[in-house]
């Protein structure tokens, strides 16, 4: 219904005429939605009173070491939000990451890869696993989150399967570039999440601006629908596990860098929920159609930034998942109370 | 749709009738057969259970296993199947009543509850059976939350769940400043407990958790959901709320009733682990992957829907027996530590099996238990 506005978007964006970034605006929604103008304000409200908590938290000390962290999360993140937009879940990528983060660490103690293979090798395996979960999802058309808890299941024994019951010791430090220390910054910004962002900008171009990133919002609203539209609904979906599955590799890769030079098997554990709550927070809808990436990437920070500030305050590390329980039920809250103001209206 | 089922029975010749129909009666029982084990999840965890025990008892006479696989050992095994079982009921209630229903916050229940079981019975010094009445109710006001946000406010129950397991699971572990209690009491309620000889037989070890917890809520539970109207409703609401509202049935309080009972049970097996584990451990719930995600997988091996109105009790437990007891005799298969690598993934290619033999149902047959 809408290709004749969207085929232009091919194009540069900003070279277009008046008539287009008009008949755009009235089918795409404004591109920045109340709930994240509002986690901004909350974030920048943290921000400051955490600055004003404690002063060391507005310091480059303070702030590198919570973006690099916040950048796995963030990234995993924009993968659960595609899935999530086609009325999806994922729930084994903290066991996604374990087999990549293994697997790679292995293959750099054991036969010393360089950066890019590392890279490489760690989005090709998350790409296959994501492939697994695609094709069960799609073609086996079980509902996502079950299928998802069995292939936590798999992959996890895979993982501690290839660490053999010990840790992983004595990591080079190949993939320094994405990590905490000097070697993993320019002009101070950390590597890691400057990829993030940018493959942020490309995923948040992607659903908005593209055919098939449409289409993925359109089987979230309705499959059926969408299939009847001539969506291709199997394949759409699929290729969002897949997505996932490569950003998940990466993210594992980053994971790796942050870590010491020692990989134990609890690595990863908890970042499905991380994810999901950053996705959650960001606004994406849990039943589909609706969502956005800025969200997600917003709604990281601001679960990275509680994390944080709890430990900066002295106060016991385990106290930021309170809160990040109370914002996932805000953030919802919030949702539910736009949802019926737009019905009412 | 039917057509493409079987195509024997458009093979045997339709004209003749008198023969015809019971050479197609015999043509149709292996179909009959297969669709019983396809549709009837009771008849196929039955099946995958006899296989179970038949396989391990032959290796296990063979002298493959490092210890023999015999019915004392697979009824002390039971002891896993206590939490298994209670857990996955609690499932059953919440999935069962509709609407993407479904309980992430158990395990973070199950340590809440155990640390304030920890306090009343082990520091506070109240006696037994108050205390147990006070985790039922405490995990009752802990499913509550979640059933007021879900059924009222009406929250997605997958984040709403997942927004307390987190809360319930940081407060658990701030309570007692993240350290267990084992107190004296606490130490000889674990000795209580232990399995008891009950003098079937041989003495077989039954364990006692079995007979003081999984029986009772098992039967309350198959009796509330078969022989009540609150059952009635539960299947009414979870197969379509609307005609159910139509019906003149309050959709909103069966529905927070599920969440509750699910919390009450939840507080149950909160006694059960501080009675395993002799102290009340603020990370009982939620250490490795949880209690939740084996409960969930428990339910939807046992034949429970993901999308509501259908699941029995029987499955559930059946479900449970077929997990732990495999899982007991992948340990005595598979020494040390590779025997728990095993046993996730077990879990696992029976859960994925099991979710995609329910898409093939639904397809073949239609929607059935």
């Amino acid at each position: 219904m809408s290709s004749s506005t969207l085929t232009p978007a091919g194009g540069a964006p900003a070279g277009e005429g008046e008539h287009t970034a008009q008949a755009r605006g009235r089918v795409l929604p404004f591109p920045i939605t109340g709930q994240e103008i509002v986690l901004i304000v909350v974030i920048v409200a943290l921000w400051i009173a955490l600055w004003l908590g404690t002063p060391a938290f507005l310091t480059g000390g303070s702030i590198v070491p919570l973006l690099v962290a916040m950048a796995p999360v963030a990234l995993i993140g924009i993968g659960m939000t595609v899935i999530i937009i086609t009325g999806g879940i994922d729930v084994s990528v903290a066991s996604m990451v374990m087999v990549c983060a293994v697997v790679v660490a292995k293959a750099m103690v054991d036969s010393g890869i360089s950066l890019p293979v590392a890279v490489l090798l760690s989005m090709v395996l998350g790409g296959v696993l994501g492939l697994v979960n695609g094709v069960l999802i799609a073609y086996g058309r079980v509902h996502a989150i079950i299928i998802t808890f069995g292939t936590a299941n798999l992959f996890k024994f895979v993982g501690l399967r290839v660490f053999g019951g010990s840790t992983v010791n004595g990591i080079p430090d190949t993939l320094d570039v994405f990590g905490r220390g000097a070697a993993g910054r320019t002009l101070g910004i950390p590597h890691s999440f400057l990829l993030m962002l940018v493959i942020a900008a490309l995923a948040w171009y992607y659903l908005r601006h593209t055919p098939s990133g449409r289409h993925l919002y359109a089987i979230g609203g309705d499959a059926d629908a969408a299939r009847l539209a001539g969506v291709k609904v199997q394949r759409r979906v699929l290729s969002a596990y897949v997505l996932t599955g490569l950003l998940t590799g990466l993210a594992a890769c980053f994971v790796i860098a942050q870590g010491t030079s020692t990989l134990a098997p609890n690595v990863g554990a908890g970042m499905e929920l991380s994810a999901i709550a950053a996705v959650v927070i960001g606004g994406t809808s849990i039943m589909g159609g609706r969502g956005s990436v800025l969200g997600t990437v917003l709604g990281a920070l601001l679960v990275q930034t509680v994390a944080s500030g709890v430990t900066q305050l002295g106060w016991r590390s385990q106290l930021a998942s309170l809160f990040i329980g109370i914002f996932i039920l805000i953030a919802v809250g919030a949702d539910l109370l736009r949802q019926r103001a737009r019905r009412t209206a | 749709m039917s057509t493409a089922v079987s195509p024997a029975p458009a093979q045997a010749p339709q004209p003749e009738d008198g023969s015809a129909q019971s050479r197609s009666r015999l043509g149709q029982l292996p179909a009959a057969l297969l669709r019983a084990l396809l549709t009837q999840r009771i008849v196929l965890l039955l099946v995958l259970l006899l296989v179970i025990v038949v396989t391990m008892t032959t290796l296990s006479s063979n002298n493959y296993l490092t210890a023999p696989y015999d019915l004392s050992y697979m009824s002390s095994a039971l002891i896993s199947a206590v939490p298994l079982v209670m857990l996955g009921l609690a499932e059953l209630l919440v999935i069962t009543s509709g609407r993407g229903g479904i309980d992430l916050s158990v395990g973070a229940i199950v340590s809440l509850t155990s640390m304030v079981f920890g306090f009343a019975y082990g520091e506070w010094g109240w006696p037994l059976w108050p205390a147990i009445l006070l985790a039922a109710v405490f995990g009752g006001l802990c499913g509550a939350v979640n059933g007021f946000l879900i059924a009222y406010v009406g929250y997605p129950a997958l984040i709403t769940t997942l927004a307390t397991y987190y809360a319930f699971s940081s407060i658990a572990i701030v309570i007692n400043d993240q350290q267990p209690i084992s107190t004296a009491p606490i130490q000889e309620f674990f000795s209580t407990a232990r399995s008891i000889e009950v003098p079937v037989g041989d003495g077989l070890p039954i364990p006692l958790g079995t007979l003081t917890f999984l029986v009772p809520v098992a039967i309350v539970v198959w009796v509330l959901l078969n022989r009540t109207t609150f059952g009635r409703r539960l299947y009414g609401i979870g197969t379509n709320d609307v005609a159910a509202q139509w019906a003149g049935i309050d959709v909103r309080r069966t529905r927070f009733s599920a969440y509750v009972l699910a919390g009450v049970i939840s507080g149950l097996v909160a006694v059960v682990t501080v009675a395993q584990f002799a102290s009340a451990r603020p990370d009982a719930g939620v250490t490795g992957t949880g209690m939740a995600l084996p409960a969930i997988t428990i339910a939807v091996l046992g034949g429970v829907a993901i999308t509501g109105g259908i699941g029995r009790v029987a499955g559930v437990v059946l479900a449970t027996l077929l997990v732990v007891w495999l899982n007991a005799g992948i340990l005595l298969a598979v020494p040390g530590n590779a025997g728990s690598q095993y046993q996730l993934l077990a879990l696992g290619v029976v859960l994925v099996f099991a979710a995609l033999l329910n898409g093939l149902t639904n397809r073949k047959y239609g929607r059935t238990g």
